[in-house]
């Protein structure tokens, strides 16, 4: 009886150290799982088959999917291509750890997505494979930022180099005015002229003269885009200076057959404010119009200019039945540099300088569009 | 004098075909032109030959515009300079500002700019030459010198100032 009752005390002793050891296991296992579950990085663990029995609310953010509709999955199912994921976890499995940086996932939504990743292989108290835990890190900030830093040095570059560029065009450009100058008085001066060829030649003066004008306000505008430098201020009339840019542009929306519509509010429409900056926004906008109608082709392009007047703010629209523009390109017609038009045709300057010069003014810049159908630029400017 | 004065003007630029007909131009204008193609050519032109006026280009290889336009003045105190200068350069512009340019003009120039530049550099110039020549002759008369010394003495003024 006596051996009886010590197996007993035995007994109750053994199950009592049992359970301390099971209650220590359980808050282990919560503590570790409370990690695992919460952390903000992307932490899962499979078993030996590959197959998922944790991952954490990072991986969650990161790739979309929720716990549950992961765990009970084949960790493949996250991966973007499965043979590269294979071989880094044999690599694991022989030598303890794995890492790879610039990894990519699978996003819910099918997208390929880079981490820096990290497989430990786990082992039981027998030293036998247990599973694999993969800690991996979402790089697409610091890939964000590397590519802004990029971007942020090519526009100093290009900006440099424009400026340069626009250094030594501006010699050139001033050599043919003097030189269309100098034609200009002699075609004055001439003897022996008939008044038709006389008018020609003038004529035919005056339009390079004005061209080596156009060519002078490109180039500074330009060097202003890269130099920033501060609006003048003087006193304009909107509607004239809309005028002028369809008249200045008219050879191009005569060759296109396209009509402008002037819908102006009565009167003439003054302001206060930098008008070769203005004239640049319109000439601009106008031209992206006229692109716009070519683009689509057909007959019946039409280009609208409304004025109207609300609040303290006058408001422009500029208005083409042209082909819109695509989702896609929204997202970057902002960029500079970003142009749809074919190569030699547009800077991808244009809207920047808009954006630029009307946030300069005081102003707001927004627009509508749909595809096929047309697009609304509207400018707002502070009365 | 009642005419339209005649003016002189030294171009000193290295653009060639600009300088060839911007002078082509002024001289049909009514002004005296001499065209040069570098700060060295228009410092050596300048020692020989006087003038009212310098156009200078900021930007030349060898010698820039603003040595040359001060080292001119040295040569040619009553001299006025226009200096011509690219956007940008505006800073070392008035630098050359201040060191006694008349003018500066941005690059590409208007013309008809250019020759309002001009007269009015000439005007200046005419205004600190007489001046000069005002003080001078009072410095004469208070000198003390007889009737025979003051005129000797004029004559030779007359011919440095080119004042009848």
């Amino acid at each position: 009886m006596e051996s009886s009752d010590f197996l007993q005390d035995q007994l109750a002793r053994a199950s009592e150290e049992l359970s301390g050891y099971k209650k220590e296991l359980l808050d282990t296992r919560r503590f570790l799982n409370c990690i695992l579950e919460n952390s903000d990085e992307m932490v899962f663990a499979t078993d030996v088959e590959g197959i998922l029995v944790s991952f954490s609310k990072g991986g969650e953010k990161a790739l979309g999917y929720t716990m549950e509709q992961m765990v009970g999955r084949h960790v493949n199912d996250l991966v973007d291509d499965p043979l590269e994921f294979e071989k880094l976890a044999a690599i694991s499995r022989k030598e303890g750890s794995a890492g790879r940086s610039d990894f990519p996932l699978q996003h819910k939504a099918g997208h390929a997505i880079y981490f820096d990743i990290s497989l430990i292989s786990l082992t039981d108290a027998d030293g036998q494979f247990a599973g694999t835990v993969g800690i991996c890190r979402d790089i697409a900030p610091w890939k964000k930022f590397q590519e802004d830093l990029i971007r942020v040095d090519r526009l100093a570059e290009i900006g440099r180099t424009a400026s340069g560029i626009v250094h030594e065009i501006n010699n050139p450009v001033a050599v043919i005015g003097e030189i269309s100058g100098w034609i200009e008085v002699v075609v004055n001066d001439a003897k022996g002229l008939g008044q038709e060829d006389r008018d020609e030649l003038e004529t035919a003066v005056q339009h390079i003269i004005k061209q080596v004008k156009r060519c002078r306000n490109i180039t500074q505008q330009l060097l202003s885009y890269v130099r920033d430098s501060e609006p003048t201020q003087s006193s304009l009339d909107v509607h004239e200076l809309l005028k002028e840019t369809v008249s200045f542009l008219n050879p191009e929306l005569k060759h296109k057959d396209i009509e402008v519509v002037l819908d102006f509010m009565e009167g003439p429409l003054l302001l206060h404010s930098d008008k070769q900056m203005l004239e640049q926004v319109f000439v601009n906008l106008i031209s992206n119009a006229i692109y716009a109608v070519k683009e689509k082709g057909g007959t019946g392009g039409r280009i609208v200019l409304k004025t109207s007047k609300n609040d303290s703010m006058l408001e422009i629209k500029i208005s083409d039945n042209g082909t819109g523009i695509s989702e896609e390109n929204q997202k970057q017609m902002h960029d500079l540099f970003f142009s749809t038009k074919p190569s030699g045709k547009g800077t991808g300057l244009g809207l920047p300088i808009c954006q630029n010069i009307i946030k300069k003014l005081g102003g707001g810049f927004s627009f509508e569009t749909k595809v096929g159908e047309g697009t609304t630029f509207i400018v707002k400017l502070p009365d | 004098m009642n005419e339209k004065p005649d003016i002189k003007v030294l171009l000193i630029d290295d653009e060639e075909t600009l300088i060839e007909y911007l002078s082509k131009r002024l001289l049909r204008e009514g002004f005296t032109v001499k065209a040069t193609f570098s700060g060295e050519e228009g410092l050596e032109v300048g020692a020989n030959e006087d003038f009212d006026v310098a156009v200078v280009d900021l930007k030349m290889p060898g010698i820039d515009g603003v040595e040359t336009q001060q080292k001119l003045k040295k040569i040619q105190p009553f001299l006025q300079s226009i200096v011509l200068t690219g956007h940008g350069a505006i800073d070392t512009a008035l630098e050359s500002g201040r060191q006694d340019a008349f003018k500066y003009l941005l690059k590409p120039i208007e013309y008809d700019n250019l020759v309002e530049a001009i007269r009015e550099a000439y005007e200046k110039k005419v205004e600190l030459q007489q001046a000069k020549f005002r003080q001078e002759v009072d410095d004469i008369y208070r000198a003390g010198m007889g009737a025979r010394g003051i005129k000797k003495a004029m004559n030779k003024l007359r011919k440095i100032y080119g004042i009848e």
